[in-house]
């Protein structure tokens, strides 16, 4: 049932079959980040939730504390916007891709120096993401490009030429044996990590764009968000789709989508029409909208182990926005 | 966690030389647990450790009191330690993550092959098998050496003396003799000079029990599978012998000794072959009955179902592969240079071989693209099957419109974060394992980003001057190629296959290796294009760098 309030809960809305469902508590504003100058294309918190990344239009990426939220860096160095950062497993690295067709790693400990460039692609790069162990990482790409790194030394060690128009995402599983694709040509697909070749095609409609899709926290499900403001959730051995959750607005960016696992199981992404949206994982029913913002929300990110949710927006909002849900 | 997804009609074992690691001289391999690190010994007395699945080095491990050749390495169950044994007569006992030594110890020979306690997390104890002395036990805790005895005398209730000792005397000449541990750690199985096999428990150096060989030739090598189920023995009259192990997993001393009250009426020797009937019984003898060639480095599968040897003789490369019930599934042929040492990854269908040279070649299934990946609705057709259309289907206007049907219960529970229990990891999930050493980003430094520019046109310049015929090809692929630029010192020492690293790799040192082309074909990968692969693949002048 599509909920109306304004950032108010639903109520519980579960009309499901087991009984002790635990009532659904809202999220609620926290507080407001600002220092970006321009859109803030991702958050991410680290893994170890100490630390928040955000990366920005605006050609920097801020490093803040994920227990005060005060500024601790502001990145320098790319010479075009960024559009996708990932942290490694250790949280001690993040990388960052750019517009000007570079992959930054940075260390996210004193002196904040910018260890690698990573360069290679022939277009922007879009997104990107480590493996697990944090030895690889694996980058999108406007040149229809997959190039996956070495970390140590910064080489390409594989180019797959996966899609016939820009990758929007690539993820790792969680043994760092597959890597899931979306991309603007409407296909989804899963590749062997070690291979390079392609495992499954999920979706191979010309439309709508894939603008998102990463694995859920056990490695079975792929969450796939297409331009047609849909999210869809996958089992992908089955190819079959299992959840579909809607009610949001997602045309014309590529708006990141989260697994939300701390205090019950919920779908959290930005959407189009300036709110972050709560589904809940098995009814599929919209438990909160969270508003406030006076543009698009282009990026979602759950905390590891608080319940709180990072969220940033575009060009005319510049903010990042924390949401902690009541106790 | 990709089961469901690859197409198990392949074939679990390797096919192809995949790409080939180097690091000065390799006389020794080991993978750790799970197969993502790979230790090896090099001739000059220092350790690598490979990051498997980068193929990167990920540490260096050097003693500056030794520059003998490293005769054997051997991980620890969790990955914590390294043992190393070298010809320099020395044992010692490494830190994998700090890479610092823990222990040292020199023995009175060299120990050729040295392998860590299996039962223990922080093993410091190993079992040692010197060239021409009986296997030994060596503590780095208390600093002792145990002789375990490799016959039992004939005279019934006279055990070996227990010959503990700081420093052993010289002993009697005992004919070697080849040990390894069992699945837990407790018992030592020993195959003698005699072909015959004894069951140890080391702790109180007693024989438990004795199982006779057929044909009494001498054991060259013992080893276990993996999950402790079957027993591999090597020996001299050129045969591999597979035994099965009847011994239950856990509490194993406790079940040899209920199996030696429960005979009664017998002693010493004969007693002992009683029990040791129950311990193991011989499944299969693999041998070639063609060449009898003599087998090396034999081990088994990382799920036991497949048995590998490396053939033993000089000047040739070859690796057979049998299924347990002793059918030759494959033999790969490798460059004509002997083979010194095999392994076979613990998971993946990989093997890694080691040949004289000192190169490591990795060897894996050659994988082909398959059709059904290329679209959500593909299936993959055993045979032709006869399309039957619907009835409207060829309907100007058809009466039902196509509906996507959701054959799907939309309303089922859907799990997200539960973990299937990891099939690798043993009962004891107390002790962390190390799977990974840290990848820690090298910073560049200012003169790598100009260095850049220069060494592309350096390296695009040597390509167009070199004189093989397939580099011709290459040239005007090269010139487009988004790789060229990364190009620059840290080559780092791996080699990768031709379609991408190769080419380069080829124009800048010619590596003089032989290999039979026969077996080798490089990969097909949708990375490049086609054309490009194929003015590799032609002709068999063409080996440098593939292996």
């Amino acid at each position: 049932m599509p909920s109306g309030g304004n950032g108010a809960s639903n109520g519980a809305g579960n009309a499901g079959t087991s009984g002790n469902v635990p009532m659904y508590k809202p999220y609620r504003h926290l507080k407001t980040l600002e220092g970006h100058t321009a859109a803030i294309s991702c958050v991410k918190f680290s893994n170890d939730g100490n630390l928040l990344a955000s990366a920005s239009v605006d050609k920097t990426m801020i490093l803040w504390s994920a227990t005060n939220y005060s500024l601790i860096y502001r990145y320098e160095g790319h010479s075009s916007g960024i559009s996708d950062l990932a942290w490694s497993s250790d949280s001690h690295y993040t990388c960052s891709a750019s517009d000007d067709c570079t992959l930054r790693i940075w260390d996210a400990r004193s002196p904040y120096e910018c260890l690698k460039v990573l360069r290679g692609h022939t277009n922007f790069v879009f997104c990107v993401n480590f493996n697990p162990p944090s030895n690889l990482i694996v980058s999108g790409s406007f040149d229809e490009t997959i190039r996956i790194w070495e970390v140590k030394t910064g080489k390409c060690v594989r180019m797959i030429k996966a899609h016939s128009m820009p990758i929007s995402s690539v993820h790792f599983n969680r043994d760092g044996s597959l890597i899931v694709s979306g991309s603007h040509d409407g296909s989804c697909k899963i590749w062997d990590a070690k291979e390079g070749t392609c495992l499954k095609t999920l979706i191979d409609d010309k439309s709508p764009a894939v603008s998102f899709a990463k694995f859920s926290p056990n490695g079975k499900f792929i969450l796939v968000a297409t331009l047609d403001s849909t999210l869809k959730l996958s089992n992908y051995a089955t190819g079959k789709f299992l959840k579909v959750y809607t009610g949001h607005t997602n045309k014309v960016f590529c708006i990141t989508s989260a697994f939300s696992v701390t205090n019950g199981k919920y779908i959290v992404s930005g959407s189009e029409d300036n709110c972050v949206y709560l589904w809940d994982l098995q009814q599929k029913n919209i438990l909160q909208r969270l508003e406030g913002y006076t543009d698009a929300v282009i990026s979602v990110s759950c905390h590891p182990v608080q319940n709180e949710i990072a969220s940033s927006g575009n060009h005319l909002d510049k903010t990042i926005r924390i949401w902690k849900q009541d106790a | 966690m990709n089961a469901p997804i690859i197409d198990p009609l392949q074939g679990d074992f390797p096919e192809v030389i995949e790409e080939y690691l180097e690091h000065g001289v390799i006389k020794c391999v080991a993978f750790n647990h799970r197969g993502s690190l790979l230790a090896a010994g090099c001739a000059d007395g220092g350790c690598v450790i490979w990051d498997f699945e980068t193929r990167g080095i990920a540490k260096e491990i050097r003693d500056s009191d030794c520059s003998a050749a490293i005769t054997s390495v051997s991980w620890s169950k969790y990955g914590h330690r390294l043992l190393v044994s070298a010809a320099d007569k020395s044992l010692t006992l490494w830190d994998v993550s700090t890479g610092e030594k823990i222990a040292r110890t020199i023995l009175q020979q060299t120990p050729l092959q040295a392998r860590l306690n299996p039962g223990l997390s922080s093993p410091s104890l190993c079992l040692a098998c010197p060239l021409s002395s009986a296997p030994m036990i060596v503590d780095f805790d208390i600093d002792c050496t145990t002789l375990l005895p490799v016959s039992v005398p004939e005279m019934p209730d006279v055990l070996a003396p227990p010959q503990r000792s700081k420093c052993p005397e010289s002993n009697p000449p005992f004919s070697p003799a080849a040990a390894c541990f069992n699945k837990c750690g407790d018992l030592v199985y020993i195959g003698n000079s005699k072909g015959e096999i004894l069951i140890v428990d080391y702790k109180s150096v007693r024989v438990l029990a004795l199982v006779s060989a057929s044909g009494a030739a001498p054991v060259k090598n013992i080893v276990f599978s993996r999950n402790g189920q079957y027993l591999l023995t090597n020996s001299h009259d050129r045969t591999i012998r597979i035994y099965e192990n009847l011994l239950p997993a856990k509490n194993v001393l406790k079940s040899l000794e209920d199996l030696g009250k429960n005979i009664d009426g017998l002693d010493g020797i004969e007693k002992m072959k009683t029990v040791g009937s129950k311990c193991l019984t011989l499944f299969r003898e693999f041998q070639d009955s063609v060449t009898k060639m003599h087998w090396k480095a034999p081990c088994f599968s990382g799920d036991g179902e497949w048995v590998v040897g490396g053939s033993a003789c000089k000047g040739e490369h070859k690796i057979y592969i049998w299924d347990r019930a002793g059918h030759l599934v494959k033999i790969l042929e490798g460059p004509k240079e002997a083979l010194i040492d095999l392994a076979w990854h613990p998971v993946h269908p990989i093997i890694v071989s080691v040949s004289l040279a000192g190169l490591v070649y990795i060897w894996a299934k050659d994988y082909t693209e398959n059709w059904s990946a290329f679209a959500p609705d593909f299936k993959e057709l055993e045979e032709n099957e006869e399309y039957v259309e619907r009835e409207d289907e060829f309907d100007l206007i058809p009466e039902t419109e196509k509906v996507k049907v959701l054959d799907v219960n939309e309303d089922e529970e859907v799990d997200i974060d539960t973990v299937e229990k990891d099939a690798f990891s043993d009962s004891d999930t107390s002790v962390e394992e190390l799977r990974y050493l840290p990848a820690e980003p090298i910073p560049d430094t200012n003169d790598q980003q100009d260095n850049l520019v220069e060494s592309i046109k350096l390296i695009e310049g040597q390509i167009s001057a070199s004189p093989a015929s397939e580099e011709a090809g290459q040239n005007g692929h090269h010139a487009s190629s988004p790789q060229a630029e990364e190009m620059g010192e840290t080559r780092g020492k791996r080699k990768r296959k031709p379609s991408e690293k190769a080419m380069e790799l080829q124009a800048e040192k010619a590596k003089p290796l032989k290999g039979s082309g026969k077996t080798v074909r490089a990969k097909n990968r949708a990375a490049f294009d086609q054309e490009t692969d194929d003015s590799i693949n032609g002709g068999d002048d063409d080996d440098d760098a593939y292996y």
